[in-house]
């Protein structure tokens, strides 16, 4: 313990408490998180908010969220290798390792959703290969090896810098592919269906990779900000300023997508793909993501982060990037509720819930969603967890680097 | 005669509209034969006007219709109309459902009945998102019944290798939907919805005999299937009722 604990020592006093609290904080979280699935487990997915016409709720969009965060790690990891963007090496290794907490993560993250998780493994003993699902299980699977893989390769002792340089372009040049086929899959899940206007559009996977990228590099702005103030992290202000320009991309592109995809649906006007944007849009019933989506998620982190005055305050920046990530969310949620909950058939009575309250109806012919305790529950566990992979992983590349010595520094190679 | 006979059928549905009296017999016969809990309904009979299904729809309502009434007409009063469009398992030839399962518990048999391997199924739910039609269900918790006993075909039915497909207390956790009552079919019977329809508006039978009466009602023309334009290929067939009969 005393061996180790210099490394992991944290510049102050104060400073180490809040990190131990923090852990603590998150573990228990996680825990709770766990306690309420295996309660899940003994009443069955009765106890979520979810019902036979909006049949995916919080623990789908929240995977869909948390595969598009695990993107902005590699893709920058790999984007600086290939590229030779400079700016963005010293958040190499931070970005990969959380590229591997969050799809990991994410992968968790399927289970509570599953009404038999015990048959999980016949995923692979009898996989049917026209379903998208079974692509994207294993291209998670794929993707987590090769972060972990990227991830060694980095932090190994003794390989010589020229020779880590050229394994970790060539495995940039895998990486940047696999990334964006990771999202594509996903966002296939949801793409190819015929059965849901909303989702059924080609723009499904540009939209997911675009907003992956927006998510992903929000998060480790976040991660590499605490690190700075809490850890000891040495971030440059032309890496900031980077990871500026990359967030402020990436919102105009995704929101200039999803506008182009809500004008080519309210000209056209064909009621059954008006029917989730008309909820949406201000004035819907889910009006909410919008506003989440387009101005609390759009527009302020853009002005967060271009306006010369307040741009060059590091809490900003942090404030923006929660602001990003709470807009992603949104448009997770737009996403995939959106197109469960006006079913094609809405005629009346509509369908049958699945489950039955004395004096109610049984049918529903608009869908009806709101997650219960038990799903912010596991969601929030989840999202502790990831956070707890992310400090630990982050302390670990710490101790690494004070194990080597200071003459190493990070993205060392180039 | 021999290799006619050991052809096998391609079973498929005809449903009258204009016989239908939207009385749910089929529904609750459905629900009694399957031993289906409350709150799950394999078989429903949807109200909308005339041709709504065909896509020519009349003047829409101007409100949505409340889902708490069985008989819901569409127009605006006095013009107003109703037809009957009972809805259950369409039995696609090209089923949606069948191509996202992600472990195959959802197949078809060689007859054409999609059905569930109740042991198979991991419960993601990504076959209720792929159906067009809303016919799936899922066991969401504890099958509740009132009053609370079995009842029904009361065993165990497999086919096709061992597949269970159909069991009366259906595990929490895994999707169902109507099987054409296939342990009836099977022994020769028609489906239960089939039997019980009080107006003869239901025919069930072999769509590859050119001789049985589906396959003359499917070839006399008329006959439409839900949501045609997605290809889907429904095995349901539904005859649209004639237009003077609409209320007005």
């Amino acid at each position: 313990m005393s061996a180790i604990e210099p490394t992991l020592a944290l510049p102050k006093a104060r400073d180490r408490i809040v990190g131990r609290g923090w852990i603590v904080a998150l573990a228990l979280l996680a825990l709770v998180g766990f306690g309420a699935w295996i309660y899940q487990l003994t009443q069955g997915l009765v106890v979520t908010g979810m019902r036979d016409v909006v049949s995916w709720g919080m623990y789908i969009f929240t995977f869909a969220f948390f595969v598009g965060l695990s993107a902005g790690g590699l893709i920058m990891a790999s984007a600086a290798e290939l590229f030779g963007i400079r700016s963005l090496r010293p958040l190499s290794r931070i970005g990969v390792m959380t590229a591997a907490a969050c799809v990991l993560v994410a992968a968790m993250m399927i289970i509570p959703d599953l009404g038999k998780p015990a048959r999980v493994w016949e995923l692979f003993r009898y996989p049917n290969w026209r379903s998208p699902l079974v692509w994207d299980v294993i291209i998670i699977v794929v993707y987590f090896c090769f972060a972990s893989a990227d991830l060694i390769v980095m932090t190994r002792r003794g390989i010589a810098p020229g020779r880590r340089g050229r394994i970790l372009r060539m495995m940039a040049l895998v990486g940047l592919p696999a990334a964006v086929m990771l999202h594509t899959i996903t966002a296939w899940i949801f793409g190819l269906q015929i059965s849901r206007p909303w989702w059924n559009t080609a723009l499904m996977a540009p939209v997911f990779v675009v907003s992956a990228i927006l998510s992903g590099t929000a998060l480790v702005a976040l991660v590499a900000l605490a690190a700075r103030r809490f850890g000891r992290l040495e971030l440059p202000d032309e890496t900031v300023s980077a990871l500026r320009k990359l967030i402020i991309t990436a919102i105009c592109v995704e929101l200039y997508m999803v506008g182009a995809d809500y004008v080519t649906i309210l000209w056209g006007n064909v009621p059954s793909e008006r029917a989730a944007l008309d909820m949406i849009l201000p004035g819907g019933s889910w009006q909410w993501v919008f506003w989440l989506e387009w101005i609390a998620g759009g527009l302020f982190p853009l002005i967060l982060l271009s306006l010369p005055r307040l741009r060059r305050r590091p809490g900003m920046m942090a404030l923006a990037s929660v602001l990003v990530l709470v807009g992603v969310y949104a448009f997770r949620i737009e996403l995939v509720d959106g197109g469960l909950l006006k079913p094609l058939v809405m005629l009346a009575p509509g369908q049958s819930m699945g489950s039955f309250t004395a004096g109610q109806s049984s049918f529903q012919l608009i869908g009806n969603y709101y997650p219960t305790w038990v799903e912010f529950a596991i969601t929030a566990g989840m999202m502790a967890f990831l956070a707890l992979l992310i400090t630990l992983g982050y302390r670990w590349l710490r101790s690494l680097e004070a194990g080597h010595g200071a003459a190493e520094p990070e993205g060392a190679g180039g | 005669m021999a290799t006619e006979q050991k052809r096998e059928p391609h079973w498929a549905m005809v449903i009258d509209q204009e016989r239908c009296v939207g009385c749910w017999t089929c529904a609750v016969g459905c629900k009694e034969i399957n031993n289906e809990p409350l709150g799950v309904w394999w078989n429903r009979i949807l109200t909308a006007s005339p041709n709504e299904i065909t896509g020519e729809a009349a003047a829409p309502s101007p409100a949505a219709p409340a889902s708490d009434n069985i008989d819901v007409p569409h127009g605006v009063f006095p013009a107003l109309e109703m037809d009957y469009i009972p809805v259950a398992c369409q039995h696609c030839n090209d089923a949606p459902c069948l191509r996202v399962c992600p472990v195959g518990a959802t197949f078809r048999r060689d007859d054409g009945t999609v059905l569930i391997d109740y042991e198979r199924c991991i419960g993601c739910r990504y076959c209720i998102a792929a159906c067009p039609y809303g016919v799936r269900v899922f066991g969401w918790g504890q099958e509740k019944r009132d009053p609370d006993f079995t009842v029904g075909y009361g065993r165990d039915y497999r086919t096709d290798g061992g597949r269970l497909v159909f069991t009366p207390d259906r595990p929490t956790g895994v999707v169902e939907k109507c099987t054409w009552c296939v342990e009836r079919v099977d022994e020769g019977q028609q489906p239960f919805c089939v039997d019980v329809c009080p107006t003869g508006a239901r025919v069930f039978g072999d769509a590859g005999d050119s001789g049985s009466e589906v396959a003359g009602l499917i070839e006399q023309g008329g006959a439409t299937r839900l949501l045609p334009e997605l290809g889907t290929e429904p095995r349901v067939f539904y005859l649209p009722a004639k237009p003077e009969r609409s209320l007005s």
